[in-house]
């Protein structure tokens, strides 16, 4: 996945969506599965009656390589399924990550966790609409290096780079680098269909690469929920804070 | 080989979630940097296999494996380091230091399990 974009989903529900085709093509390996070791039981059993010498060895043959084809394929189906099963796994781990906590901190961690371990990215940042004023907060900084990313460099970010920009105001996920961006990725931070940020990959680990297509499922995950995770979290760290006031202000009067 | 007991070393706390559930048939412990991790394996002395990050605060993973080794308890304990730090030169040094295998993040998790079911077996201690 390098030039060119491709469009996030539109709802809020992208990683449950993301999760359900993953189940279902699991389910039918799976199923595959169950019927290559029905027609591997068939070929093991015993050669057609009337068969003698030359042409029952022939026949044992042929079945013994139908058994071993069908082993080999049942084995790559096998090795398919539970790597299905990791994605998966992984999947509903960083989303039970992403909702665990109220603490606005801890979800940027979680987010940033994310990024590192599953996706591999070595140089990052988080955008998030400020409540006041124009722009967004840069929330999140990883590994950035100042010599090639003044852009990120300050509080705000106020536009500059085309794909994060394009994101920001279309909320498409979009991947680079194209010739006016040397991003690899932006993935829109989305809640009802509004964007409320951005995750921007500048660089992955070394051994990472690139960007695979089983990566996609994590982006959409983190598209789809972050936002609502950081929301949640900001408007509980703001309800507590108004509490802690009120609470404060009836012990005053009280006496207390 | 199949662990009585798992040690995972890391300061991210989606991590720990993730070795729980790749894990779940196994007795897991937790620690969350270098430090915790001796004090985990002093106390729990059936831990028979580490999961250790390298980059943590407190104490990184190569500390943990010279100590460990300074130790002698490296005799009875198997360690997979699990980083993010994939140079040959680190993999050399996590090697040399005494870890028994070297995997990089982000990993298939059927990587973590062929890594562990690899390992020699080892004469269980009395």
């Amino acid at each position: 996945m390098n030039d060119g974009e491709a469009k996030a989903p539109s709802s809020p529900e992208a990683g449950g969506r993301a999760g359900d085709a993953l189940l279902t093509e699991l389910r039918d390996t799976l199923e595959r599965a169950a019927r290559l070791v029905h027609a591997l039981g068939a070929n093991l059993g015993e050669p057609a009656p009337g068969l003698v010498g030359d042409d029952r060895a022939a026949e044992l043959e042929r079945r013994l390589s139908a058994a071993e084809a069908d082993v080999s394929e049942l084995a790559d189906r096998l090795v398919e399924s539970e790597h299905q099963v990791g994605r998966l796994m992984n999947l509903y781990v960083a989303t039970y990550q992403l909702h665990a906590m109220l603490d606005p901190q801890v979800v940027r961690t979680a987010i940033a966790d994310i990024a590192i371990n599953l996706l591999g990215a070595r140089r990052f940042v988080l955008l998030l609409q400020r409540e006041e004023g124009g722009g967004y907060e840069i929330a999140l900084r990883e590994g950035l290096r100042p010599e090639v990313d003044a852009l990120w460099a300050g509080e705000v970010y106020s536009g500059g780079d085309p794909l994060v920009d394009e994101t920001l105001a279309e909320g498409g996920l979009r991947f680079g680098p194209t010739s006016g961006s040397a991003i690899l990725a932006a993935v829109p931070l989305k809640m009802q269909d509004e964007v409320f940020g951005a995750l921007v990959v500048l660089e992955l680990l070394e051994h990472k690469g690139k960007l695979r297509s089983d990566d996609k499922d994590l982006l959409d995950l983190l598209s789809a929920h972050a936002a609502s995770a950081l929301l949640a979290a900001r408007l509980f760290a703001a309800k507590d804070r108004k509490l802690k006031t009120l609470e404060s202000l009836i012990r005053l009067a009280r006496g207390e | 080989m199949k662990p009585r007991k798992v040690l995972v070393v890391d300061d991210s706390a989606l991590m720990h979630r993730i070795y729980d559930v790749m894990l779940r048939d196994q007795s897991v412990v937790h620690a969350h940097d270098g430090r915790e991790a001796l004090e985990s394996i002093a106390q729990h002395t059936d831990v028979d296999l580490m999961l250790l990050d390298i980059n943590m605060p407190e104490m990184n993973g190569f500390e943990v494996l010279d100590r460990l080794r300074e130790g002698g308890q490296l005799a009875n304990l198997q360690v997979v380091v699990v980083t993010t730090e994939g140079g040959e030169e680190e993999a050399r040094r996590g090697l040399r230091a005494g870890a028994a295998a070297y995997l990089t993040k982000p990993f298939r998790n059927e990587q973590i399990r062929d890594a562990i079911a690899q390992l020699p077996e080892r004469a269980t201690p009395p």
